[in-house]
């Protein structure tokens, strides 16, 4: 799965931090999911969704491999 | 993982202050064999089996629970020890969110895979009372390599966004 964290990140302005803070994770796990690392449970996705007022699909997509 | 599983934060500190004094002191007593005397107390026991010399017969005494004379130097540092590792082991992170439970969960895995691969090599090579060491060592190896495993990744994980704003 990839996704569009980091670029809707820098359309608001935040930082790793910032963004971590408001879904209450860590800044790793922030990191881990813009580098592709990581694929957030649902609710994550959900909150992530939220903090920048979109859909989800507008922010994760599914992969070749998926 | 189930979070509610996990020790407060604050065990993490404690568990490493217990930890690494237990470590040195198991490892001296291993490669030493020391035993301290003023540790020889009768403790009560699940199942005993002593076997002693009593006029040219030996005489092999075995049975479910039994008061029996013992040194508890090799007990108290290896329950010291256990406790330690324990806490650093499964203690929460200050921020202990989705991602670092699933650290924590895949280096278990990977913990208990390279343990018993370990093992394995040593059942196949290794004899005798070299064995016996490795099985007390085996006693603790898990917790061991997942400690280290699981703060590996940790620390992977925080380096790599060092420079990451």
């Amino acid at each position: 799965m990839t996704n569009r964290i980091k670029v809707e990140r820098a359309i608001l302005n935040l930082t790793q931090e910032e963004l971590a803070n408001r879904i209450s994770v860590s800044r790793q796990t922030i990191n881990a999911m813009e580098a592709n690392k990581y694929v957030p449970s649902t609710v994550l996705a959900l909150k992530i969704a939220r903090v920048f007022d979109k859909r989800v699909e507008e922010i994760f997509f599914l992969d070749t491999e998926d | 993982m189930n979070q509610t599983l996990l020790l407060p934060n604050r065990f993490k500190t404690i568990g490493w202050c217990i930890l690494i004094p237990a470590t040195i002191a198991g490892i001296l007593l291993t490669t030493t064999g020391y035993e301290a005397e003023w540790l020889n107390a009768k403790v009560l026991t699940l199942f005993y089996d002593e076997i002693s010399i009593i006029s040219d017969a030996v005489v092999d005494e075995f049975g479910p629970f039994g008061l029996i004379e013992a040194n508890v130097t090799n007990t108290l540092v290896g329950v010291v020890f256990l406790f330690g590792a324990l806490m650093v082991a499964f203690s929460k992170e200050k921020h202990e969110d989705e991602f670092i439970a699933n650290l924590r969960l895949s280096s278990l895995l990977w913990s208990v895979w390279v343990n018993y691969i370990l093992l394995l090599v040593a059942f196949l090579l290794v004899y005798g009372i070299a064995f016996l060491h490795i099985m007390i060592y085996n006693m603790f190896t898990i917790l061991i390599i997942f400690i280290i495993r699981f703060n590996y990744l940790l620390y992977k994980s925080t380096t790599s966004m060092a420079d990451d704003k």
